[in-house]
C-alpha cells in the first residue's frame, strides 16, 4: 500500500530528524561510523600481507618496536604491525558482534513472541528453556562449547548467540504480554481476525521499536563477549581480532615491556565502539519512549 | 418476540458463574432487526459479562446464545473465531483511543476488517463511504492520518466506520460515549440512531446511563445481581417504572423530572453471596417503606420472582407487580 | 456577608513546555462565600482542574501562575512554604476522581487519612489520629474494619468515601472537589452527592465542586460556572443557569444530558459539531464560534467579556 509506504517513510525521516538533534546519538554515530569505514577499507588503510609472521621476519621488522620506530603503531612479540592487527582486528570484531547479536536478536524475538501470545502450555515450556540458559554460568558453557565445536569464527557466533538469547526474549515476552492486552488486539480479534494477523499487524509493529533498542544494545555485549572468548584462547587462532590483540599482548608479557602500543589500541577501540553502540541505543529508546529523556 | 421475526440475537436462560460468584444468573433477552436495545445497570450487574457472552469472548456456564437464530459455541479457540468471522456482528468499544492501533493509519484500520475476511477490489471506495457515513468528511483527508492526530469523537467515529465497514446487521457497544466530552455525545449518538433509521440494524447497547437510553433506545433491560429485574419500551419503563429498583435508580438520575430521591444503601451485593428470596429485597425501599401487605413483604426473603419469562417484551420481577 | 472564603481575581496559568507554552486559564475570577458552593463546570481541555489545582499551589513548579487567590484572608500566590503548608488541608481540602490510583496502593486507608493530621499536628498523638480517622471513616459511611484495608480492596464508591474522609481530616474551611462522581455508578453517585451535601450542612463547609456534568452541579451547588477554553463563559444561580442558559455553549452542555420524560428529547440526541479546542490552539475572536449555531461575524474579531445578562447572572456573549 503505497501509502502506508509514504507513512512510513515520514516517520523514519521523524526519528532521523530527532536523532540528528541529540547530541549523544550524532556523537556515538559518528564514532561508529568511523570504525565502520576502517574495517570496510582495511585493504587499502593496511597490508593483509602483514598479519603473517612469516612475512613479517621476511620483511625484517623489528621486535617490540614502538611507534617512533615502526609507524604508526610499532610491531609486537613476532614482528608483526600493530596496526595492521588493528584494522583487520576491528573486521573481525565488529562483524562477530553485528552477526552474533543478529542471531541472539532472532532467537530471543521468535522465543518472546511465541512465549507471549501463544501462553498456555508452550509459554511455560519455552521459559523454562529460556530459565535455563539464564542460569547456566556463561563462560563454562561458552568454553564448553568452543571446545566440542571447534574454534571458528561462525562457532563464536554461535556460541554467543546461543548465551545471548534469553534476556531479549524475556524483554519481548514482557512487551507482547502488554501489547496483547491492549483494546486494539481485542477489536482486530473481533473482526475476525487470526494469531497470524495480530501478531503480524498488531504485535509485531509495536514490539519492533523495543527490539531495535535491544540490538543496539546487544551489539556491543556481543563484541565485549567475542573479546573475553578471544582473549581467553577460545577465538579463532587465524583470525585477527581485538581480543586476540589482547590476549597475544598479555600473555607474552606486553604489559610488563609497558609495551603500550600493543594493548591500548584495542582497548581504546573496543571501548569506543560499545560506547559507540550505547549512545546510539540509549537515544533510539529516548526517542521511542520520549518520557526517558525527562521530559 | 415478533411472530415471524428472527431476532438478530437471542439469549435464553444464560448462566456465568466464576466459580461461587454467579455473574450471570439466568438471563434472556433478544434483539428484534431494527431496534436499539438498550441493556442498564451498574458495576456487578452482569451487564458487561453477558455482552462478552454474545461476543464470545466467554463461556456461558449454561443457557444458549443465538445469534441470526444459529446457537454459538465458544468452546474452543476455533469456535469463537468463526463467531468473529460472522460480519453480521460488530463491536463499538468504550474507549476509542485504547481501540485503535497507534501504529496503524485511519485508512489501514478502517479497513482492516475487510482486508481480514479477503480482499474486496473497491477497497478505498468502501473505506472512504464508511468514513462518511460516519460524518469524517472529506474521507481522503482522514485516510493518511493517525489516532493521535485526530480527537477524542473522531476516533469513535472511526471505531464506527470499521464496524459499518462490515454491513453488520447487529451492532454491540458496551458504553460507547461514556469516555467522551459532554458536548459530542449527542453527535455520536446521533448517528448511531441515525444508521439505525437508515438500515435495518439493530443495536444492543450496554449502558449504566439512563439518558442514553431516552436519546436513542426502543427498549430498555434493566439488570440487577446477574438478572434483568425489568424490560420493556423505553417510554414505558422510564416515565413509568414498576420494579423498585428502576424507581429508585430513575429517582437519583439527575436529569429525571421527579424529584423525590430514593437513595439506596449500601452498594450491589457480591455475586457470591446472592440475598436468598427476591436479590433485591435487602435494599428494596418498597419493602422497608413498610406498605406492603403482610403476606407479600413475607414472601420477598423467601420466594425468588424468577427470571423473566423469554422472549417477554414486558415485565418486572417483583411480587409486588401484578 | 462578609469577605468571600475565597477569592480569586484575574487568575492566569500558563504550562511552559519543550514545544511552547500553554495558556490553560486566561483571565479567571471568581468568589465563594463562607458556607456557600459553587459549580464549576467544563470539559476537556477547559481548564478547571488546573484552576482547582493552582488554589493550593499544587501545580508543577514551572508553571506560570499570575493573579491573585485569596483563600481565608491569605494571598496563597505569595506564601512562603510554611505558610503554604499552613493553609494547605486546613484552609482548603481536595477530593480527588477516587481512581485506584489517586491512593497510595501500600498503605492501609486507615493510615493515609491519619497522615494529614500528622502531618499538621491537628492531633495530638498516634491514637488521637487514629481515634478521629474512624470517626472520620464512620461519617462518611464505613466501618471500623474499614481502616485496615488497602486500596485495592475497595470499591470505587468506598474509595470515594475514603477520599473525602482524607479531605475533612484536618476541618478544611473550604472543600475543592475535583470529579469526584464522574466513574461512580448512578446510586453510589447519588450517596456521595447526598453525603456532601450533609458534610457541607453539618460543617458549615464552603465547596467548589467541578465536573463536567452540569446536571449534578445543579443539585449539589447555589451557583455556577460554566468554563470554555479557559475563561468563565457564564455565571449564575444554578437552576437558573441550566434552566435558561445565556450562553449557546451552557445550553448545549445542558441539552447533552437530556432530561427524562422530556419528549423533544426522544429519539433526538442534542449534541455540537467539532471538538472541545485544545489549549495552545484557541480560535480567533470568541473560541467557540467555530461550534456556535449562532455565531455571526463579530463572533471571530473579538473575545467577548463577561457581561450581565440578567439578576446576579453573565455570560461572555455578544448576543447578551
Amino acid at each position: 500500500m503505497s501509502l502506508a509506504m509514504q507513512r512510513r517513510r515520514a516517520t523514519a525521516g521523524r526519528v532521523w530528524k530527532q536523532f540528528r538533534g541529540s547530541r549523544q546519538g550524532m556523537i556515538g554515530l559518528s564514532v561508529l561510523a568511523i570504525f565502520i569505514m576502517m574495517a570496510l577499507a582495511a585493504p587499502l588503510l593496511a597490508d593483509v600481507r602483514e598479519l603473517s609472521p612469516v612475512y613479517a621476519r621476511a620483511a625484517g621488522n623489528p621486535q617490540w618496536a614502538p611507534p617512533g620506530e615502526f609507524p604508526p603503531l610499532g610491531t609486537d612479540f613476532i614482528r608483526r604491525s600493530v596496526w595492521a592487527q588493528f584494522v583487520w582486528g576491528s573486521r573481525v570484531s565488529l562483524f562477530v558482534g553485528l552477526a552474533a547479536t543478529v542471531l541472539t536478536i532472532l532467537i530471543g524475538s521468535i522465543v518472546g513472541i511465541l512465549s507471549g501470545f501463544v501462553g498456555g502450555r508452550t509459554d511455560a515450556i519455552l521459559m523454562r528453556v529460556t530459565e535455563w540458559f539464564l542460569v547456566i554460568p556463561f563462560l563454562p558453557l561458552a568454553i564448553v562449547l568452543a571446545s566440542i565445536l571447534g574454534r571458528s569464527v561462525w562457532n563464536i557466533i554461535f556460541v554467543i548467540g546461543i548465551t545471548s538469547w534469553p534476556s531479549t526474549a524475556r524483554l519481548v515476552r514482557a512487551q507482547v504480554l502488554t501489547v496483547k492486552q491492549r483494546l486494539f488486539v481485542d477489536r482486530a480479534r473481533s473482526l475476525g481476525g487470526g494469531g497470524t494477523h495480530i501478531v503480524g499487524h498488531h504485535i509485531l509493529p509495536n514490539v519492533s521499536g523495543l527490539i531495535l533498542a535491544n540490538a543496539t544494545l546487544a551489539v556491543p555485549i556481543s563484541i565485549l563477549t567475542e573479546t573475553t572468548l578471544s582473549f581467553l584462547g577460545l577465538g579463532d587462532p587465524t583470525a585477527a581480532s581485538w581480543g586476540k590483540m589482547l590476549e597475544e599482548a598479555f600473555v607474552n608479557g606486553a604489559m610488563t615491556r609497558n609495551a603500550w602500543w600493543y594493548f591500548m589500541p584495542p582497548g581504546l577501540g573496543i571501548l569506543a565502539v560499545v560506547l559507540a553502540f550505547t549512545l546510539i541505543g540509549r537515544t533510539l529508546e529516548e526517542i521511542a519512549n520520549p518520557r526517558l529523556g525527562g521530559r | 418476540m415478533h411472530p415471524g421475526v428472527t431476532p438478530l440475537v437471542e439469549i435464553e436462560d444464560l448462566h456465568v458463574d466464576f466459580g461461587p460468584a454467579r455473574a450471570v444468573d439466568g438471563a434472556s433477552l433478544h434483539v428484534d432487526p431494527g431496534e436499539v436495545l438498550a441493556l442498564v445497570g451498574e458495576s456487578g450487574s452482569g451487564k458487561t459479562t453477558l455482552i462478552r457472552a454474545i461476543q464470545g469472548l466467554q463461556k456461558p456456564t449454561s443457557g444458549s446464545i443465538l445469534v441470526e437464530g444459529k446457537p454459538i459455541d465458544a468452546k474452543t479457540k476455533k469456535a469463537i473465531q468463526t463467531i468473529f468471522q460472522n460480519p453480521a456482528v460488530q463491536m463499538v468499544f468504550q474507549d476509542p483511543t485504547g481501540a485503535l492501533n497507534p501504529r496503524q493509519t485511519i485508512y489501514e484500520i478502517v479497513a482492516e476488517g475487510l482486508r481480514i475476511q479477503g480482499q474486496p477490489d473497491d477497497e478505498a471506495a468502501k473505506v472512504g463511504q464508511a468514513l462518511s457515513r460516519a460524518g469524517l468528511r472529506p474521507p481522503e483527508r482522514f485516510f493518511p492520518m493517525y489516532p493521535h492526530d485526530i480527537s477524542g469523537g473522531q476516533r469513535q467515529r472511526v471505531v464506527i466506520a470499521g464496524a459499518m465497514i462490515m454491513e453488520p446487521r447487529l451492532l454491540l457497544a458496551d458504553e460507547p460515549v461514556a469516555s467522551l466530552d459532554a458536548s459530542i455525545r449527542g453527535e455520536i449518538l446521533a448517528l448511531m440512531r441515525h444508521l439505525v433509521d437508515e438500515t435495518d440494524l439493530s443495536i444492543l447497547v450496554v449502558t449504566h446511563d439512563l439518558g442514553l437510553a431516552w436519546n436513542i433506545a426502543d427498549r430498555v433491560a434493566v439488570m440487577y445481581l446477574g438478572r434483568i429485574v425489568e424490560t420493556g419500551p423505553t417510554e414505558q419503563i422510564l416515565s413509568d417504572p414498576q420494579h423498585p429498583y428502576t424507581k429508585a435508580l430513575l429517582s437519583v438520575v439527575p436529569e429525571t423530572e421527579e424529584r423525590e430521591q430514593q437513595i439506596l444503601v449500601g452498594e450491589i451485593p457480591d455475586p457470591t453471596r446472592i440475598p436468598s428470596g427476591c436479590r433485591f429485597h435487602p435494599r428494596c425501599p418498597l419493602l422497608q417503606s413498610g406498605t406492603l401487605a403482610p403476606d407479600l413483604a413475607a414472601r420477598c426473603p423467601v420466594d425468588d420472582p424468577g427470571p423473566l419469562a423469554v422472549g417477554a417484551l414486558v415485565g418486572a420481577a417483583c411480587w409486588a407487580v401484578a | 456577608m462578609g469577605e468571600p472564603l475565597l477569592s480569586v481575581r484575574n487568575l492566569h496559568i500558563t504550562y511552559h513546555r519543550q514545544g511552547g507554552s500553554v495558556p490553560a486559564v486566561r483571565g479567571v475570577s471568581l468568589d465563594i462565600e463562607k458556607g456557600g458552593s459553587l459549580g464549576l463546570a467544563g470539559e476537556s481541555g477547559c481548564g478547571k482542574s488546573t484552576l482547582a489545582n493552582s488554589l493550593l499551589r499544587l501545580l508543577p513548579p514551572e508553571t506560570e501562575v499570575t493573579g491573585e487567590i485569596t483563600l481565608d484572608g491569605k494571598d496563597v500566590l505569595t506564601l512562603s512554604p510554611g505558610g503554604l503548608r499552613a493553609v494547605r488541608w486546613t484552609s482548603g481540602a481536595i477530593v480527588f476522581q477516587g481512581a485506584l490510583h489517586a491512593l497510595n496502593p501500600v498503605q492501609t486507608v486507615g493510615d493515609q487519612i491519619a497522615e494529614p493530621m500528622l502531618v499538621h499536628e491537628t492531633a495530638d498523638s498516634q491514637d488521637a489520629a487514629r481515634a478521629r480517622t474512624i470517626e472520620l471513616l464512620g461519617r462518611v459511611g464505613l466501618a471500623r474494619p474499614r481502616a485496615t484495608a488497602y486500596p485495592h480492596q475497595l470499591s470505587g464508591g468506598q474509595r470515594q468515601r475514603v477520599l473525602i474522609a482524607m479531605a475533612l481530616a484536618c476541618d478544611p474551611l473550604l472543600l475543592i472537589a475535583d470529579e469526584p462522581t464522574t466513574a461512580l455508578d448512578l446510586m453510589v453517585q447519588a450517596q456521595v452527592l447526598a453525603l456532601l451535601d450533609d458534610l457541607k450542612q453539618e460543617r458549615e463547609l464552603t465547596l467548589l465542586f467541578i465536573t463536567h456534568d452540569l446536571s449534578v452541579l445543579t443539585y449539589a451547588c447555589q451557583r455556577l460556572a460554566i468554563m470554555y477554553a479557559g475563561r468563565i463563559v457564564e455565571e449564575g444561580p444554578a437552576w437558573g443557569v441550566f434552566e435558561n442558559a445565556s450562553h449557546p455553549y451552557t445550553r448545549a452542555l445542558a441539552a447533552a444530558f437530556p432530561t427524562i420524560g422530556d419528549r423533544s428529547s426522544r429519539m433526538a440526541p442534542s449534541g455540537l459539531g467539532g471538538d472541545p479546542p485544545t489549549p495552545g490552539n484557541l480560535p480567533s475572536g470568541c473560541p467557540f464560534h467555530p461550534r456556535c449555531p449562532l455565531a455571526e461575524d463579530g463572533c471571530l474579531v473579538e473575545e467577548p467579556s463577561l457581561r450581565v445578562s440578567g439578576p446576579g447572572r453573565s455570560a461572555a456573549c455578544i448576543l447578551v
